[in-house]
């Protein structure tokens, strides 16, 4: 389960990579999500606009 | 901070960063920027959104000024607004942590903005300034390259997602890891202590667990990116957003811990109380402190009785549900001169970091003008066994002024103390206390509480 304590180590390259598997899982949500949306356009039904830009420039919560 | 200035005036806290650094010149306080970091200055400023962030409150203020360098290679020399009091993560409630963590999120977002990145995602580049969490390290941005995953993600997870998932999920004592583990809890640390359902939480498994099991396995493997898995800007909001919605998640609620209902269940009557806070109010009136430190401050009542005669006021107390407590009041209130801090006074924050120098220690950062040790001392002279003597010593090295409540045997609080143990404590009196601390302090006050048997005085040290 831990880290054997092994010098030189650098655990860099593991965060490298999680981050593009993350961004990969994140990618692949917002391209469901945005055909989702198209499929629901076909229905007539249209989804909310996302405010994206103006939320974060509040002070944080 | 003082004390910790090596003999070029360099502040020892900022060695490591090769834009530039800290320096201490006739009691004030300068950045060096050096020639490396030009271009990334220049760009941090006529983007515009050094303004923009100041604006925000999220970046301390700074005016460049004309010194001479403390070494060659500078570039410009800064001189930035003074922070009152540093704090450091360890001190910090559950509530203080959250807020800085998505302060570092925000200030990220807008320098992607602005084509710029945050590099450095450290909690001690996070001061609590006019209340709120502010980015004090100027040089902390880099130009952003569209590819470039961000720098400073790993860092982010030990510093502030790993420490407040513990807390949250945990147990919010959780934060003292940060003492011991200086650059962040470890991840695989930290996965291993939370509970398996957060397994169940996407930004918690894919951040914390699957990050740890990433650095275990990938540890010493160079990563080189391939044409076509860079790492786009859409990418990177995606993180980004993550990261803040795993945050935001995280809550933790104070209640049902020692002191959360102390005013409540103590034996105070209200004019006891009314009459103590006249007191500390007239006493700070008349001193005019500029920095008070309040000891067992609980939510802060007395603090503020200080802050509000303009004082800044450092309001320390052992327990968190108190400090988040008082955090939340300050916020709520938009309070500028209280910061609530957690501290236990018996083992209180040590310097620690490379050299000793890193952090500073709780003395380290004083003296205080004034010192408020208010239905403290029956706690350290009977629970902790701290002789008088000592405990006067202590007092002397902390504060020029004290405020200070003797509470006497006889009174139920103590009775409470005294009940499970022998009473090994003959000298504790009101006159052996008198005796202790007049070898340190000029006694100039000594009033009776109001309806109680509580003694409140005011001391000045020698």
């Amino acid at each position: 389960m831990h880290f054997a304590p092994v010098p030189y180590l650098d655990p860099g390259s593991g965060s490298f990579l999680i981050q593009l598997l993350i961004a990969a899982l994140l990618g692949l949500a917002v391209a469901v999500r945005a055909s989702w949306g198209r499929i629901k356009g076909w229905f007539g039904i249209k989804s909310k606009p996302k405010d994206d830009d103006e939320d974060d420039e509040s002070d944080p919560k | 901070m003082t004390s910790r200035i090596q003999s070029s005036g360099q502040l020892s806290a900022s060695f490591r960063d090769p834009s530039g650094f800290l320096f201490s010149r006739g009691g004030v306080l300068y950045r060096q920027v050096n020639r490396a970091y030009e271009q990334e200055y220049a760009r941090l400023m006529e983007s515009g959104l050094y303004e923009k962030l100041v604006k925000a409150g999220l970046l301390i203020p700074h005016v460049e000024v004309d010194q001479v360098p403390a070494e060659s290679d500078a570039f410009k020399i800064l001189q930035p607004e003074r922070v009152p009091f540093i704090s450091y993560p360890y001190e910090w409630s559950f509530g203080q942590l959250k807020d800085a963590a998505l302060a570092t999120l925000s200030i990220h977002r807008r320098a992607l903005r602005a084509g710029m990145s945050l590099k450095d995602a450290s909690a001690y580049n996070i001061q609590f300034v006019r209340g709120k969490p502010t980015l004090i390290d100027t040089l902390s941005f880099e130009v952003y390259k569209e590819g470039q995953p961000w720098v400073a993600y790993r860092q982010f997870c030990q510093h502030f997602l790993a420490p407040l998932a513990l807390m949250a999920l945990k147990d919010v004592r959780m934060n003292q890891l940060l003492r011991a583990y200086i650059d962040g809890v470890p991840l695989d640390l930290a996965s291993g202590l939370l509970p398996w359902k957060t397994r169940l939480n996407f930004g918690l498994l894919a951040n914390i667990h699957m990050h740890a099991s990433a650095q275990k396995r990938y540890s010493g493997t160079e990563v080189r990116s391939r044409g076509g898995t860079t790492f786009g800007k859409q990418a990177m909001t995606g993180l980004i957003d993550s990261l803040d919605s795993a945050i935001r998640k995280l809550n933790w609620n104070p209640g049902g811990t020692e002191w959360g209902n102390y005013y409540e269940i103590t034996n105070y009557s209200d004019a006891a109380f009314e009459h103590k806070k006249k007191l500390v109010r007239e006493w700070s009136a008349r001193l005019k402190p500029a920095l008070a430190w309040d000891l067992g401050a609980n939510t802060g009542v007395f603090s503020r009785a200080v802050s509000e005669t303009g004082a800044y006021v450092v309001s320390f107390d052992i327990d968190p549900t108190a400090v988040e407590e008082n955090y939340r009041q300050i916020k709520g209130e938009k309070t500028e001169n209280l910061l609530p801090l957690l501290l236990d006074l018996t083992n209180p924050s040590p310097s620690i970091g490379w050299a000793h120098r890193e952090r500073d220690s709780l003395a380290g950062r004083g003296p205080a003008d004034l010192v408020l040790a208010l239905a403290l001392i029956h706690h350290l002279a009977i629970s902790n066994n701290v002789p008088l003597p000592q405990l006067a010593d202590f007092f002397a090295e902390t504060g020029k002024w004290l405020v200070i409540e003797f509470v006497p045997k006889s009174d139920s609080q103590v009775q409470k103390l005294l009940v499970s143990r022998d009473d090994i404590f003959p000298a504790y009196t009101r006159e052996g206390f008198e005796a202790a601390f007049a070898r340190r302090f000029k006694i100039c006050e000594a009033v009776d509480v109001q309806e109680s048997e509580r003694v409140l005085y005011l001391m000045e040290r020698y």
